[in-house]
């Protein structure tokens, strides 16, 4: 077998723009996640049942099901209620932010559990309420405390986001496909994804491992 | 100033508070002392709230306790210092005093800034403003937390078990700073283990067990040996 390097060179430039697109629709996912699934994990532990129960079902639901299923649901089965065509793009977020509001649900909600009781108590006895126990006291540490399980979403969220090529969402992996369909250079070029996937994948839990550091340093001062 | 009638809370199945009753005039010292499991905490925390009450009625400052209505106005009236003193970690001393203030009564940032600071000097720690809470020790960390239940200007003083959680050579700077508090005339709560100050302190004892009040009176006659049996079995024991 021979390997062609210069097919490597050649398509670098098109599977970085794919790199690119992959990091956007990542990005934005899990930044629409974060903010869902601050708000279904605060849910979860209402004291309200219907809404306790309505988070519950949100969590299962996207938790039981593949994603690559929300993503046809999103892609071809809503167009069918809606009457009309989704963007390929809106439709990738949007399947893949609920997706990832989910797990970053459960992740707020373990984070929010585990801050000491008292700290609730504390802030109620001085008369705040529920919501501004929440935003002040409670949230801030338990958000220091989720940032490993957060970074790993993130990851999560970037790998699978390559399932989003299968409604022709030309991120890297589809781009990837588009050109072994020309070039018929298989290993070459999923070589090539694999090893881009891996170097973004590697500084993400670089990152993550820098701010771990520095906010340990903030707790202990 | 606050009057509770014939209270009732389980928990569960267990009964923990079994018909209470009781009355605290403004600026009286109560203290509350008792076996664990008799009730007492759980007596202090039907006060604000922190515990449903299950039948009976509680009125403070002439407002009757009735659910989430008002039951943050009373609060902020009602301060709480914890065993576990509680602090808010992520944040300075001088920013753990300031933050009800500001967004439960809006105080600007200076004034709240001022009242903090006015407050850490009288438990005597103005040069700890901005230090963090696992920076200071427990007893130092507790009469932080009595300044912050001050910033908020309450007209009633909870303490569950303040000096519980400290070393031994702590308690006493923690005493002192409630005996400044009782002596200005506050009206308090107070849940403790610490007959020296209930004896010292204390307007009146009341000894609760098994989630009723056995016995109460004026320390001195309490002290001196008490009525009831079970009065007397525990005074045996711990004095």
């Amino acid at each position: 077998m021979n390997f062609d390097v210069e097919l490597i060179v050649r398509s670098s430039p098109l599977l970085l723009a794919g790199a690119a697109v992959t990091i956007q629709i990542t990005a934005l996912s899990v930044g629409f996640g974060l903010l869902i699934g601050m708000f279904v994990g605060i849910a979860r532990l209402s004291k309200l049942l219907p809404v306790r129960a309505a988070a519950a079902v949100y969590v299962d639901f996207i938790r039981g099901t593949p994603l690559l299923v929300q993503i046809f649901l999103i892609y071809f089965a809503l167009p069918i209620l809606l009457g009309a065509r989704i963007d390929p793009f809106i439709a990738a977020i949007t399947a893949c932010s609920i997706n990832s509001g989910a797990y970053v649900a459960e992740i707020f909600r373990a984070g929010i559990q585990s801050i000491d009781k008292g700290q609730m108590e504390a802030g109620r006895s001085l008369g705040m309420t529920w919501p501004q126990t929440m935003r002040h006291i409670i949230l801030p540490q338990a958000f220091k405390r989720i940032i490993p399980p957060l970074g790993n979403e993130f990851i999560v969220m970037l790998k699978d986001s390559s399932l989003v090529s299968v409604i022709g969402f030309e991120e890297l992996t589809r781009r990837g496909q588009l050109i072994i369909a020309r070039t018929y250079g298989s290993f070459e070029i999923w070589l090539t994804v694999a090893f881009i996937y891996l170097i973004m994948t590697f500084a993400i839990s670089r990152l993550v491992a820098y701010l771990e550091r520095r906010y340990k340093i903030d707790d202990k001062h | 100033m606050i009057n509770i009638e014939n209270l009732h809370k389980h928990f569960g199945k267990l009964h923990v508070l079994r018909g209470i009753d009781l009355h605290v005039r403004e600026g009286e010292v109560v203290v509350i002392i008792g076996p664990s499991g008799s009730g007492k905490s759980t007596l202090l925390r039907c006060i604000n709230y922190l515990e449903e009450p299950g039948a009976g009625t509680i009125t403070v400052d002439g407002i009757p306790l009735s659910g989430q209505a008002n039951i943050n106005k009373i609060r902020a009236e009602v301060g709480m210092v914890f065993q576990r003193f509680n602090l808010f970690p992520h944040m300075t001393v001088l920013e753990n005093i300031t933050l009800a203030p500001a967004v439960v009564r809006k105080t600007t940032r200076g004034e709240a800034e001022k009242t903090a600071l006015d407050l850490l000097a009288k438990v005597g720690l103005s040069d700890k403003a901005a230090a963090y809470p696992d920076q200071l020790s427990g007893g130092q960390q507790q009469r932080v937390a009595i300044a912050r239940a001050l910033a908020m200007h309450p007209k009633i003083m909870l303490f569950d078990e303040p000096t519980s959680a400290l070393d031994p050579e702590m308690i006493k700077e923690v005493l002192d700073v409630m005996k400044t508090l009782a002596r200005e005339g506050m009206t308090m709560v107070v849940v403790t283990h610490e007959m020296g100050f209930a004896r010292e302190v204390g307007d009146r004892v009341i000894f609760m067990d098994e989630g009723r009040i056995v016995e109460q009176g004026k320390p001195e006659e309490f002290f001196a040996g008490g009525r009831e049996e079970r009065t007397k079995a525990f005074l045996s024991k711990i004095l």
